[in-house]
């Protein structure tokens, strides 16, 4: 594995002081100063004009922004696997991310990206990171690189949860220049300053999580390994006193077909905001054409990978006018059934103590690059556990190699837990 | 979705699929459209659809003109551009 | 011999008076160098969101209120795909599922009286940029300057019988949209577009026949040639087979006055056409829409009628002042500031639209104040401006104007500081009468002996000395005084 495939663009600059953090920015995230390149040939070396919102507050908050990271062509394929810059194995050959490599290697104490289909969350799950992807609207995605604007929301992943909250701090807040930003004062409701005043107060989404919902319905998803590892992480939170009961069958029902709708409002959503790569105002562009539509259909035809032309199809499909109704607005109420569901689920929350959603990250422990080869489209499938909080913009933490779903703005309250979940994880692979 | 209408819709998003990859093209689309099935299953009638997941309206700018960035700027990574244009094939009226 | 009817709907689009585009920060300057009024937002680059532009919903439900539209209260904006080099994002931010206004009538004046014209829909969207078609490298420039500057799209019921019919509506529509300073709706620039929806049946059918549209519409007159052409194309088909009508897109050439299918825009008409996750919807509550509807001016009709009956211009002058808000504008606030009527008017109708057409301005865009022009008037009327340099205080009041200089609010100041204002010193006066005398003795001799006209050139004399800058009565009485002694 080379050097080259972890970072696309490393920052010539210094890193500084040792108050700092070392923060990657992953390629959907646009720099001024680094090119971003989307993990697409599409945008290899494309130059932005400006810069994304989080990277601007990580440098005014005195952070080292260590370089440009490699990610999956527009972020939303399974572990990295179709980068145009290579895909990232470790040292026992498994696949991962070059986000979550770069924290096992010691490279950075961060990385900051946009979290489209989970693939961090997984990638975090596999290799002992931890990764938050926070309540919608709480951190700016403007300067990301669009691709499915309902959902995606900027993630953190770093070793531990203190880094991510303490990166958290740094990134939420309001911003103008984001129609879907909320006002300053929910932003800050999961910076750890918020959370303990609002804690002080008694407000609900600061109580600590005292009781844990398990998707039992879900359960024959999943491999072997990884029922043992949610076993073992069910025990180790009923040794930390969390009470742990089992969510309705009605949640289950829509949780199993969650990634379905997803993926229609995912793959609409990546269609329409990448069909403004066409090779005519910047990025890649075919050397020999003789028409608009030559140069159009040869540039994107020659530029992206074969995932994204399967999302551009399918997305463009599930928007035609026979299919509209049944595909996307299905989605779209599909969509507002699962915040019900949730909210149901959570609906017992009180100032002493709320409720969280434990689901695992993935259906298997490890996955290689042959297994991306047998089935290119993990993507669509194995999204079945984190398109839940994309579809419904729930905060969601990945760590010991599962995930907890919890009530809008309960992030720096599933990080506290996270903690507990970790160390099932090293219980799990002792065992 | 047979072959005919997937080329159609390669035509609309400006792609062109080889034969092999229409194969498997075709493949995924039955897969989805089985999806479809899964997800009719649901009883949605008591729903409104939902496109924004935090509920927030009325989210407006002020009619305020910022400068405007560079042109020199904005055309330098474009492919063919002339007078401060960007230039195309020429596209028949 | 079966008779005919025409059947026709039009789209209008008119581009609104924002300062700022609608999605970005861009200043609305279509007409300027090209790409120069760009960001990487309307320049299709990724990274921006769009951010929706307050005044333009306000000037949308300021058009939907004007054309007597049902408002929805809560509008939302939705994305439209399709690939032309003059959409830089491939998608077009327009509104499909809920649009700012529906159900909407326009009343026009017809041979066989007042007929209402339905409004289907009024939508807000961002105008797509333009494209020039460089023959000499056969290459197409573009030019993103337009592209998202804010647009209503006026959408008629199928309500209109012929040409006369449709110059009448888009008259009425052009009048209302300017008076409502909704958009400055100028054809001949391109802030008003119109695409004609075309169909022809026999008399007493309500069964429509094949529809054809017609687009890039320049003017009003080539939109009453296209109809006539288009009328008899398909009446010539259906009655003597010349041609099977297909429906279609087709452009008109206003200089071989013959319409042509244009090619298709790639597979139109499946526009994946859905919501903007980016953009909350717009609720309009009850402040908010009682706040515009208190904005709606007069109909320029009831204005009209205002100035004739209660105010007693003549027809003439109302009907000249009634052609511009701005015009009507100027003259209220004239009368606000004390000028009588039939002054103001003239001030307006011939020195004001002389400037302005000098200076290749609309009437729209006369940037004097009425409480400036009414004291400018007031000045001139008290002697104390001469006519002449009332007109050029005016002149110069435009020149600010040009300059990007704010119009002062104390005319009379600046006209003192101008020195335009007629020295009240009569013992100046004096000095000068007697000074030109005495440099003139022989004219001054001939006057006495009872040439009068000997009197012109020494008054010519003075008021050069004076540089105009006297009331011409006093003046003259006072060197008829000075000759006679």
């Amino acid at each position: 594995m080379s050097e080259n495939t972890l970072f696309i663009f490393e920052n010539p600059c210094e890193k500084a002081a040792t108050d700092q953090l070392s923060i990657g920015l992953d390629d959907l995230i646009l720099t001024q100063d680094m090119p971003t390149s989307a993990g697409s040939k599409m945008l290899a070396g494309y130059k932005s004009l400006f810069a994304a919102r989080v990277d601007e507050r990580l440098r005014e908050a005195g952070h080292h922004v260590a370089g440009k990271v490699n990610v999956g062509e527009f972020g939303f394929d399974f572990l990295g696997e179709t980068s145009h810059f290579g895909s990232v194995v470790d040292a026992d050959g498994n696949l991962t991310t070059a986000a979550c490599q770069l924290l096992a290697d010691g490279a950075v104490d961060a990385v900051v990206g946009l979290d489209v289909n989970g693939a961090q969350a997984r990638a975090a799950a596999l290799s002992g990171q931890v990764h938050l992807k926070p309540t919608y609207g709480c951190v700016s995605r403007f300067g990301t690189v669009a691709v499915a604007c309902s959902g995606e929301t900027v993630g953190i992943a770093a070793r531990s949860a203190s880094d991510v909250q303490q990166v958290l701090d740094v990134l939420a807040g309001h911003d103008d220049s984001d129609g879907t930003s909320l006002p300053e004062t929910e932003c800050a409701r999961i910076t750890s300053n918020g959370f303990a005043e609002a804690a002080s107060a008694g407000e609900t989404f600061a109580a600590p999580i005292t009781h844990v919902k398990v998707a039992r319905g879900l359960m024959d998803a999943f491999d072997a390994d990884t029922a043992q590892l949610m076993e073992a992480a069910i025990g180790a939170l009923g040794e930390q006193g969390i009470a742990v009961s089992d969510t309705a069958p009605q949640t289950d029902e829509l949780l199993a077909v969650g990634n379905l709708a997803w993926n229609i409002l995912m793959c609409a959503e990546l269609c329409n905001n990448v069909n403004r790569f066409e090779g005519m105002k910047y990025g890649y562009h075919t050397q020999k054409y003789q028409t608009i539509g030559e140069l159009y259909t040869k540039s994107r035809t020659e530029a992206f990978g074969i995932l994204t032309k399967t999302a551009i199809l399918y997305g463009s499909e599930v928007l035609a006018e026979g299919n509209y109704d049944r595909c996307y607005d299905k989605a779209l109420r599909t969509r507002h059934l699962m915040s019900e569901a949730f909210a149901n689920e959570f609906a017992d929350g009180t100032s002493s103590g709320q409720t969280a959603i434990l689901l695992p990250a993935c259906s298997k422990r490890s996955y290689s690059l042959a297994d991306v080869e047998a089935n290119p489209y993990l993507a669509f499938e194995e999204n079945r556990f984190t398109a839940p909080a994309a579809i419904t913009g729930l905060p969601a933490v990945s760590a010991g190699g599962v995930q907890l779903v919890g009530p809008a703005f309960s992030d720096a309250a599933l990080l506290h837990l996270a903690g507990a979940v970790s160390c099932a994880d090293c219980a799990g692979k002792e065992a | 979705m047979d072959r005919d209408t997937l080329l159609d819709l390669e035509h609309l998003n400006q792609l062109s699929l080889t034969s092999q990859e229409q194969d498997d093209m075709l493949a995924f689309f039955s897969a989805r459209e089985a999806d479809w099935e899964t997800l009719a299953q649901i009883d949605t009638e008591t729903v409104e659809r939902m496109v924004h997941v935090r509920p927030m309206v009325n989210v407006m700018r002020e009619d305020v003109a910022a400068q405007p960035f560079s042109r020199d700027d904005l055309l330098a990574q474009a492919p063919e551009s002339m007078d401060g244009y960007w230039q195309v094939p020429q596209v028949l009226q | 011999m079966t008779a005919y009817e025409t059947v026709i709907g039009l789209e209008v689009h008119a581009e609104l008076a924002t300062k700022s585009k609608i999605f970005c920060s861009c200043t609305n300057g279509s007409d300027a160098e090209p790409n120069t009024h760009v960001c990487p937002a309307c320049c299709g680059m990724p990274g921006m969101l769009p951010v929706a532009n307050r005044q333009v919903i306000n000037l949308g439900m300021t058009a939907g209120m004007m054309l007597n539209c049902h408002i929805n209260r809560t509008t939302t904006f939705d994305k439209k795909s399709y690939y032309y080099p003059d959409l830089p994002a491939s998608y077009q931010t327009t509104q499909w599922f809920a649009p700012i206004a529906v159900n909407g009538y326009v009343t026009i004046e017809t041979e066989d009286g007042p007929k209402d014209i339905r409004i289907k829909q009024i939508h807000m969207e961002e105008d797509a940029g333009k494209l020039v078609h460089d023959n000499w490298s056969y290459t197409t420039l573009v030019d993103f300057n337009r592209t998202s500057v804010p647009l209503i799209e006026i959408v008629s019921q199928p309500d209109l019988r012929s040409a006369d019919e449709v110059v009448a509506y888009l008259e009425r529509l052009r009048s209302l949209l300017r008076f409502a300073k909704v958009s400055g709706a100028r054809m001949e620039k391109g802030t008003m577009r119109a695409d004609v929806n075309l169909s022809v049946r026999p008399v007493g059918s309500n069964e429509l026949g094949v529809r054809t549209e017609m687009k890039n519409m320049a003017s009003i007159a080539a939109i009453r040639r296209a109809i006539e052409y288009e009328t008899a194309r398909h009446i010539d088909a259906i009655e003597n087979g010349t041609e099977e009508l297909v429906q279609e897109t087709r452009g008109w050439n206003d200089d071989a006055g013959k319409s042509f299918a244009m090619r298709n825009k790639e597979t139109a008409g499946d526009y994946r056409y859905f919501p903007d996750p980016n953009i909350m919807p717009i609720v309009i509550d009850d402040e908010w829409y009682d706040r515009i509807h208190a904005t709606l001016p007069e109909f320029p009709e009831v204005k009209r009628e205002h100035y004739v009956t209660n105010v007693g211009l003549s027809d003439y002058d109302a009907d000249m002042l009634t052609q511009s808000r701005a015009f009507c504008d100027c003259f209220e606030g004239a009368m606000a500031a004390g000028a009588a009527p039939k002054e103001a008017a003239n001030w307006i109708i011939t020195n004001c639209a002389g400037i302005l057409n000098k200076r290749g301005m609309t009437s729209d865009e006369l940037p004097v104040p009425g409480a400036a022009l009414g004291q400018l008037i007031g000045l001139v009327g008290d002697g104390k401006v001469s006519n002449a340099n009332g007109k050029r205080l005016l002149e110069t009041l435009f020149d600010l104007d040009a300059q990007g200089e704010i119009i002062p609010d104390d005319i009379a100041a600046f006209a003192e500081a101008e020195g335009l204002v007629n020295s009240s010193d009569t013992g100046a006066l004096e000095a000068v009468v007697a000074a030109v005398i005495a440099a003139d003795p022989e004219t001054a001799q001939a006057y006495r002996d009872g040439r009068e006209k000997a009197l012109n050139p020494l008054f010519g004399a003075c008021m050069k000395q004076l540089k105009g800058k006297c009331d011409t009565q006093v003046l003259r009485n006072l060197l008829i005084a000075e000759l006679n002694k």
